[in-house]
């Protein structure tokens, strides 16, 4: 292995005890900035969202955190299992919205026959992160993001779906520094070992989806993004060219999903361009 | 003339764009350092107005001899010298990242930010001006230098201000705080290498005050300290929280350390050579 390669693995380790009072400070001090009673989350069995529901958790006690199941029909039936399991672990007390109705409502009426799957999936996710912020005015709340660093560099998520929320406290974790904070907090093993899938169709595991897996694309990334190297220079240190390549072609692509409001300047004072005014 | 000064660090949290509030928390925190017996009290850098202002920067802005708000505060001080900070408008269309220091219902002395980060997340460089001048600040009989976050990570102001006599530094910083792998926070260990190497090699005081708390997703570390002239940490406040940090330093001290390291007697301007 080169040097970069055990110099950029300790980079992606993580002081997870600092990380848990950081993070949890986050997510205390957007819900009291913005006088909300709690947050609303989706619990989806997988260990993102058990880390999100974790630190909120830690945040802001249990009765002030909302959790979610947003199952479709064709969910896997171990999504279900595993997010109870999460929401014991942490106090949590869930609702469960099926959301198949609505979905293939909207589809029948279409009548455009069989649906893409990758369509179906984003309509899946939006109707949930719908539910989630009508929820969120009903209660008062915060919705509570769950993306993590490596998916929202790879642009693996659905636009206005899984990637919107008020607030994301992973969003600046790569995969790995989750697994690592989620062990650190408890999350359930069997959550943190098993293969991650957006279960937007039966089988689905992201690393097959994505052509590599996640301990990878966590290094490379954190070469290119954190560390400004070029991809001939992340191939140089031993990463295979072909992941490289796949990597840095998704990243490309997939850059609008970061910048989520596109405003055509005219004047000399656009929101965002010219008036750059903080939320807080 | 008095050898020993009583310092405080008030690691507060600020609110971003309400200066009322903040100048009330300021008002309190006054008072605390008084029952403490603090002669000198820092404040964080723009500790009245937040740091992360973007386009918010001009409407929290104030003309230094004009601003009520200051002579509020000025006139509370009392005895105690104290720095804070705070968008200064100066009449000419430029505003200024400054420290300022009151004292018995005057303005002391303005130290206005000479390097403005603009890189990463910092965008200073677009909204402020850079500061043109370095002074001392008059305390009792003693000099202060005053320093603002980027500025020390230029080492040559604060050895004109040590050469120039001045035994205390004192930094108003907005730190934003970065987790990593070592058991202390990282932006912790590089503010720790940076104050206590400017301590050592300036032989003199160093008075670190950050600020805590969030803004847009951004966390500010506090950890103000306070670092002998030899370069140990003398106190530290807390991480991440509020904290009142106070020290009684003993000025002699730097007197003593300069006579047997003589590091600012014999520095020198003209040795010929790159840059």
């Amino acid at each position: 292995m080169s040097e970069t390669k055990y110099w950029i693995r300790d980079r992606l380790w993580l002081n997870t005890a600092l990380a848990e009072t950081v993070l949890s400070g986050f997510i205390r001090d957007a819900v009291e900035t913005s006088r909300s009673k709690g947050v609303v989350l989706g619990l989806s069995g997988g260990v993102d969202s058990a880390l999100a529901a974790a630190l909120a958790a830690i945040a802001l006690g249990p009765s002030r955190v909302h959790a979610y199941q947003l199952p479709y029909r064709t969910s896997n039936p171990d999504s279900l299992s595993d997010a109870e399991v999460v929401a014991k672990a942490f106090d949590l007390e869930t609702t469960t919205i099926d959301i198949s109705p609505m979905v293939d409502l909207y589809f029948e009426n279409l009548a455009e026959g069989e649906i893409d799957k990758v369509r179906l999936g984003n309509k899946m996710a939006r109707e949930r992160m719908s539910i989630l912020f009508d929820q969120a005015k009903k209660l008062g709340c915060l919705v509570l993001g769950t993306s993590n660093k490596t998916e929202i560099l790879l642009g693996y998520s659905t636009i206005f779906g899984d990637n919107a929320s008020s607030i994301n406290p992973l969003g600046d974790l790569y995969k790995q520094q989750v697994w690592q904070l989620a062990q650190h907090l408890g999350v359930p093993q069997q959550v943190i070992d098993k293969r991650p899938s957006a279960d937007l169709w039966p089988g689905q595991t992201d690393e097959e989806e994505l052509g590599f897996d996640y301990s990878s694309a966590d290094e490379v990334l954190c070469l290119m993004f954190d560390l400004g190297l070029s991809p001939k220079e992340v191939v140089d240190q031993g990463y295979p060219a072909s992941v490289v390549s796949r990597i840095t072609a998704l990243e490309e692509k997939n850059r609008f999903k970061r910048r989520l409001m596109l405003i055509a300047r005219l004047s000399d004072s656009a929101i965002n361009l010219d008036r750059e005014i903080p939320r807080d | 003339m008095a050898n020993k000064l009583t310092v405080g660090l008030a690691q507060i949290d600020c609110t971003l764009g309400a200066v009322e509030l903040n100048i009330q928390k300021h008002l309190e925190w006054i008072e605390k350092a008084r029952e403490q017996g603090v002669e000198l009290l820092l404040f964080p850098e723009l500790s009245i107005t937040g740091y992360r202002l973007l386009h918010l920067t001009s409407r929290v802005s104030c003309r230094i001899e004009e601003a009520e708000t200051l002579q509020q505060l000025a006139a509370a001080t009392g005895e105690m010298a104290v720095v804070v900070g705070l968008v200064e408008e100066d009449g000419q269309g430029v505003l200024y990242n400054s420290a300022v220091l009151l004292r018995a219902g005057q303005i002391v002395h303005v130290h206005r930010k000479l390097y403005l980060p603009t890189y990463g997340i910092f965008q200073e460089g677009r909204f402020f001006g850079a500061g043109q001048r370095l002074d001392l600040a008059p305390i009792g009989g003693e000099k202060l230098g005053l320093l603002i976050c980027e500025d020390l990570w230029h080492p040559r102001l604060a050895q004109r201000l040590a050469a120039g006599g001045g035994k205390v530094l004192g930094v108003l910083a907005a730190g934003p705080g970065r987790v990593g792998s070592g058991e202390t926070l990282e932006s912790q260990e590089i503010w720790e290498c940076i104050t206590r190497s400017t301590a050592v090699v300036n032989t003199s005081w160093l008075l670190y005050c950050n600020r805590v708390g969030w803004e847009e997703g951004t966390f500010y570390a506090g950890g103000s300290h306070i670092v002998r002239p030899g370069g140990q940490i003398l106190c530290r406040g807390a991480s991440l929280k509020e904290d009142l940090v106070v020290a009684t330093l003993d000025l002699r001290e730097v007197d003593r350390l300069r006579w047997r390291l003589p590091l600012l007697r014999s520095e020198r301007s003209d040795i010929e050579g790159p840059g």
